[in-house]
């Protein structure tokens, strides 16, 4: 399994909000260990997508020069479950942005109407630890923004269809 | 328009309450983020973000704190630095500094013992009241 | 992947559940998170926590629902960063707890450092809460609960 939790950026304002999306497949290994019976996402999976469309969000605001690692989640709020066969989409907007770190608050919502079911609210910060060491240690390279993540902007930004 | 010190002291409550998660009985003018309150490192950029959004009246002019002057960095590397901290205690030379560092906050108490655990107690309520006052009203 | 974030379940009382995770280089989303500087990630550490306290709520109602999710998760500050070949420490303290759930303040240590404290509400629920026919969910799920509960708990302290 791949630690990516949205499939992919629907809109990319920069410095300011994102909107990612995240199907929710079957196929997926992980849904079927908790209750097996009964697929359900789990939520903190949930807050790890939201986690991921917003650090990328924070994280190019400064070009990717900062290690933005998420170091408080202020309040995640569940309303329903989310179920296989479902679409999430994640709306981010950055509240704050400093020099040492930022915050941001989304919801989370089924399917991609702006007023589809919300799934969550979730209000996330951020730390550019090089900034913000607190005794912890860690490599002087930018270990967080992988190709993985600078990928999903790029396919974003070359949003080509190619029909056969 | 000045914004009275009672004012402050409520939006300042409303604040820390949102931030640390505590109920608004905790939050008394003597209470210390760190020890009574519970705040750790990423919560001083919470408050500081929350604080700049709360006292924000005109979006063209947001009230702005800069880096390090309302929590002032490298208190810790301070503390282990034999000029200032000995034994436990502040040397005057580490008064004088947390002195021009914190100019806002209330050394009445800390004078009396100037400890490390006097200088961390310093950083209060009421000292973030004191510090909002002195940035709106002059 | 598994997605059991507790290996262990150290010990247990009405109020009170301590349990650990283990962290291997084996599991497969570290070489995501990430390939220079694998860490457990934060949202892991509250699954973990979510997952122990959810162990409570079973062992309360003695396993009478099938479904404990995380209904709200507050104030979550992460600390250090975990490493493999660390042991995560999760400890749930029951703040509250409801018929239909419960609220907890945890807090999850590696070698006595905090990697991560958080205050959480779970709901406990049944499947069939709503939809009577689907009773037979409940039943599978709760067998599997405790299927589970039995691997987790065997060196378990009962205080």
């Amino acid at each position: 399994m791949r630690w990516i939790w949205i499939d992919k950026f629907v809109e990319f304002v920069p410095k300011q909000s994102a909107v990612a999306v995240k199907n929710v497949s079957l196929a997926e290994e992980y849904l079927h260990d908790l209750y097996p019976a009964f697929p359900i996402m789990p939520h903190t999976l949930i807050i790890e997508g939201m986690a991921q469309t917003a650090g990328i969000l924070v994280g190019e605001a400064r070009n990717f020069s900062e290690k933005v690692i998420l170091a408080k989640i202020g309040k995640a709020v569940f309303h329903r479950l989310v179920r296989p066969g479902e679409t999430l989409a994640y709306r981010a907007r950055i509240d704050q942005l400093s020099e040492t770190g930022a915050s941001v608050s989304g919801t989370v919502r089924l399917g991609l109407q702006s007023d589809g079911p919300v799934v969550a609210e979730i209000e996330l910060m951020f730390s550019h630890i090089d900034k913000n060491l607190a005794g912890a240690q860690f490599p002087e390279h930018n270990f967080v923004f992988t190709r993985q993540f600078t990928e999903l902007l790029q396919s974003y930004r070359a949003a080509a269809n190619i029909t056969l | 328009m000045a914004i009275s010190k009672d004012a402050i002291y409520e939006k300042v409550q409303g604040v820390l309450v949102d931030a640390l998660g505590v109920d608004e009985e905790e939050v008394t003018p003597e209470a210390t983020l760190r020890e009574d309150l519970g705040a750790e490192s990423i919560d001083f950029l919470d408050i500081v973000f929350r604080l700049e959004k709360a006292f924000t009246t005109d979006p063209a002019k947001p009230f702005k704190i800069p880096r390090g002057e309302l929590f002032p960095e490298n208190l810790p590397a301070m503390m282990s630095d034999e000029q200032f901290v000995k034994d436990g205690r502040i040397t005057p030379l580490g008064s004088e500094e947390l002195k021009k560092r914190m100019p806002f906050a209330d050394f009445a108490e800390f004078d009396k013992n100037p400890t490390v655990q006097g200088a961390q107690n310093l950083l209060n309520v009421q000292t973030v009241v004191n510090y909002i006052n002195s940035k709106l009203n002059g | 992947m598994k997605f059991n974030l507790i290996d262990k379940i150290e010990s247990i009382s009405d109020s009170r559940l301590v349990a650990l995770k283990y962290v291997s280089l084996a599991e497969e989303y570290l070489a995501d998170h990430f390939p220079t500087f694998p860490v457990l990630p934060g949202v892991l550490m509250l699954e973990a926590i979510t997952q122990a306290a959810g162990w409570l709520l079973h062992r309360n109602h003695n396993f009478a629902r099938s479904i404990a999710v995380l209904k709200e998760a507050r104030n979550v500050k992460y600390g250090t960063f975990v490493a493999p070949g660390n042991c995560l420490r999760v400890e749930v303290d029951v703040i509250k707890l409801t018929e239909d759930g419960g609220s907890f303040k945890a807090s999850a240590t590696v070698n006595g450092q905090v990697a991560v404290s958080a205050r959480v509400e779970l709901a406990y629920v049944n499947v069939s809460a709503a939809q009577p026919e689907l009773a037979e969910i409940d039943r599978r799920l709760a067998a599997h609960n405790r299927d589970r509960w039995n691997l987790l708990s065997q060196q378990m302290v009962q205080l």
